[in-house]
């Protein structure tokens, strides 16, 4: 089927009225979810991942997509207004956005970081359409070891792009891909590290995992802290930037574009990492860089392209290669497999309906978050104005029924709750939970992998370095690795975690 | 604890989880490279966690030397609070069946608002009895989620 056809076909299955609904419902779950702080996409995915369970998998996957996407845009409400980012991917633009907000320009910074998320969003969809067909025709020669070299390379960046000790962050993946070993070893049919629970037999599940260190953790940070969060206070007027501001801001969300699908395509990399690279990138090329953080549009339209294109670049390496890009991702991969599909090269020959009804939507929805956001800042603001004491417990509830009702077993909410004290203690002693995720949705998948391409090679190893693609893979993880050993670049490398620390 | 500091310590703990995981997959078998056993990814995967933390005890007792000491990751933080929330939610766990997830959860947003930062009482219950009715709307009603029923049937 030729490009055109396929996204004719992508339209019509996007347009269905069931799943326009659902990108709708995505879509304005998503805003809402980056508008609150300590409630991030991937809590908010896991939460949401059972509703879907009674739909068509092509809703369901249009309406998961739509909560990431969708979190990019709320992120910066509350980045611009409160100066506390929604999610993590918001972080940079509270440097220039709530400084606009204190000058009386709150609407044109929500407005631009609405445009440039627009324009961003809708050209990483282009890109996503273009570059995905031939990367999955590529993907198709891939056998258990370049598959294995490249689940390395994957677990290699993220580690690396990780903040603080590359140590830390590898111990984290480790241990993940320990988590992803208990269950049924999917090669013998025995049982391992499953201390005779039977609900451990089907290993153990991301959402609770990932709900308990990345939901009920950050409750039990934000609860311990006595942060007092107030709205600025200011009549949000002219939304529509003037043409001063989008003379200074086009480049900007062009270049933060570029970076935020390229970043967001590589495995490990993703909307925060690009938000900040484009910051970075932004103030490095200014005439004044020295106005960077006192209220300067670029410094705000350009993180927020970077962080909506990267959206559109994850979903890359999942639908082509079976590769989840970062956590959202890895929910995204659990959900597909869950509604009977596997991500991978053959998902656009066996089922072209989800491809490009998943990939149509996101246009769709891009368009819903722009009518949406402009028009509803005013009601995202009442919502803000909610105190955390009465909000907090309402999301571990909804954490506690979500983990529930995956399974109908007490003892998947009884692992959320342990692993949001595990993520309580990881945030404290600085260890990032990302790697870990990462690395227990892929442990399975790796582990078969790694022992096809040790059956196909007799016991020989050098099965990863002798074939060309492998050999690259392996040899790009271990320069990655190596890197940080040279101190010029161990430099580099740790400007970003201070910036953010700084921030 | 003044004199070690905070990574020694937990990369110390790693060490040990690491040690323990090397342990326990040698039994499942670990097979041989031409045919790895069941034990064999996890025995590796011990085996770096053993190799990363040793790293990391290198790295913060080189840190140390430099003057990195112990940082309390409770100080001037209200922790008791989170023990709260903690304790709430592993009642939660253990009630839910007992009780039936309605009265559970009215149990569970009430003392919470009422505990982490009081709130008045028509808030407490006003919350209470709201949460459980529209989470029971949403999820058992809407969503046909088959959530646990207590004595009394709901």
């Amino acid at each position: 089927m030729d490009f055109v056809g396929s996204m004719l076909m992508g339209f019509q299955v996007a347009l269905q009225p069931g799943n326009l609904v659902f990108c709708f419902a995505g879509v304005l779950i998503g805003t809402l979810v980056g508008v609150l702080p300590g409630l991030g996409p991937v809590a908010a995915i896991s939460l949401l991942l059972p509703t879907t369970f009674h739909a068509t998998p092509v809703s369901g996957i249009i309406m998961l997509a739509g909560i990431y996407y969708g979190a990019m845009y709320g992120g910066s409400t509350t980045s611009i207004l409160v100066n506390i980012p929604g999610e993590a991917a918001s972080v940079v633009t509270c440097l220039d956005g709530y400084k606009m907000a204190r000058q009386g320009r709150a609407g044109p910074a929500l407005g631009i970081a609405a445009f440039g998320s627009f324009i961003a969003g809708t050209l990483g969809v282009v890109g996503l359409m273009l570059v995905a067909p031939p990367l999955a025709e590529m993907a198709l020669k891939f056998g258990p070891p370049e598959y294995f070299s490249l689940m390395i390379l994957g677990l290699t960046i993220l580690t690396f792009l990780a903040s603080g000790p590359m140590w830390k962050a590898l111990l984290m993946a480790a241990f993940g891909l320990f988590l992803g070993c208990i269950g049924i070893d999917t090669l013998t049919g025995s049982l391992r590290f499953t201390l005779d629970i039977v609900e451990l037999s089907d290993g153990i599940g991301l959402v609770p995992v990932v709900m308990g260190l990345f939901g009920i953790s950050e409750v039990l940070l934000n609860v311990e802290q006595s942060t007092e969060r107030s709205v600025f206070e200011t009549k949000i007027k002219d939304l529509l930037p003037n043409l001063r501001d989008w003379a200074d801001s086009i480049w900007p969300i062009l270049r933060g574009t570029v970076i935020g699908f390229f970043l967001g395509v590589l495995p490990g990399g993703g909307a925060v990492i690009s938000s900040f690279v484009s910051y970075a990138v932004e103030k490095k090329i200014s005439k004044h860089p020295e106005k960077f953080g006192t209220g300067m549009i670029q410094g705000v339209a350009g993180p927020e392209a970077a962080n909506n294109a990267a959206t559109g670049g994850a979903f890359i390496p999942l639908l082509t290669l079976g590769i989840p890009a970062n956590a959202v991702m890895a929910i995204l991969l659990g959900a597909m497999m869950i509604h009977g599909m596997q991500p991978g090269p053959m998902l656009m020959k066996e089922h072209p309906d989800l491809f490009w009804g998943a990939v149509t939507s996101m246009y769709l929805g891009n368009v819903m978050l722009l009518i949406l956001n402009l028009p509803l800042i005013g009601l995202w603001v009442k919502i803000l104005k909610v105190p955390y004491p009465i909000l907090f417990p309402l999301i571990l509830l909804f954490c506690l029924i979500g983990a529930y009702s995956l399974n109908n077993s007490i003892v998947e909410v009884l692992i959320m709750v342990i692993f949001g004290l595990i993520g309580y203690f990881f945030k404290k002693y600085e260890y990032e939970g990302a790697p870990l995720v990462l690395a227990l949705v892929l442990g399975p998948m790796l582990e078969t992998a790694l022992r096809r391409s040790l059956l196909l090679s007799a016991g020989d190893p050098t099965i990863f370095l002798t074939r060309p693609i492998s050999a690259v893979l392996i040899l790009s993880s271990f320069c990655l690795l190596v890197f940080p050993l040279v101190p010029w670049i161990g430099k580099k490398r740790a400007v970003l975690p201070k910036a953010e620390a700084e921030d | 604890m003044h004199s070690v500091n905070n990574d020694q310590v937990s990369a110390a703990l790693w060490l040990i989880l690491g040690l323990g995981i090397i342990i326990a997959s040698i039994p499942y078998g670990l097979g041989t490279l031409a045919s790895p056993g069941t034990g064999f990814l996890p025995f590796l995967a011990g085996l770096a966690i053993s190799l990363f933390s040793s790293i990391g005890i290198v790295h913060a007792t080189l840190k140390q030397r430099q003057g990195a000491r112990w940082k309390s990751t409770m100080k001037g933080l209200m922790w008791k609070k989170s023990l709260i929330v903690m304790a709430a939610l592993l009642a939660y766990v253990f009630l839910l069946k007992p009780l039936g997830f309605s009265l559970c959860t009215a149990l569970f947003v009430g003392c919470l608002l009422r505990t982490v930062q009081p709130q008045k009482w028509p808030v407490v219950i006003a919350g209470a009895i709201g949460a459980a009715i529209a989470s029971f709307g949403i999820f058992e009603i809407w969503l046909q989620a088959q959530l646990p029923k207590g004595p009394w049937g709901f």
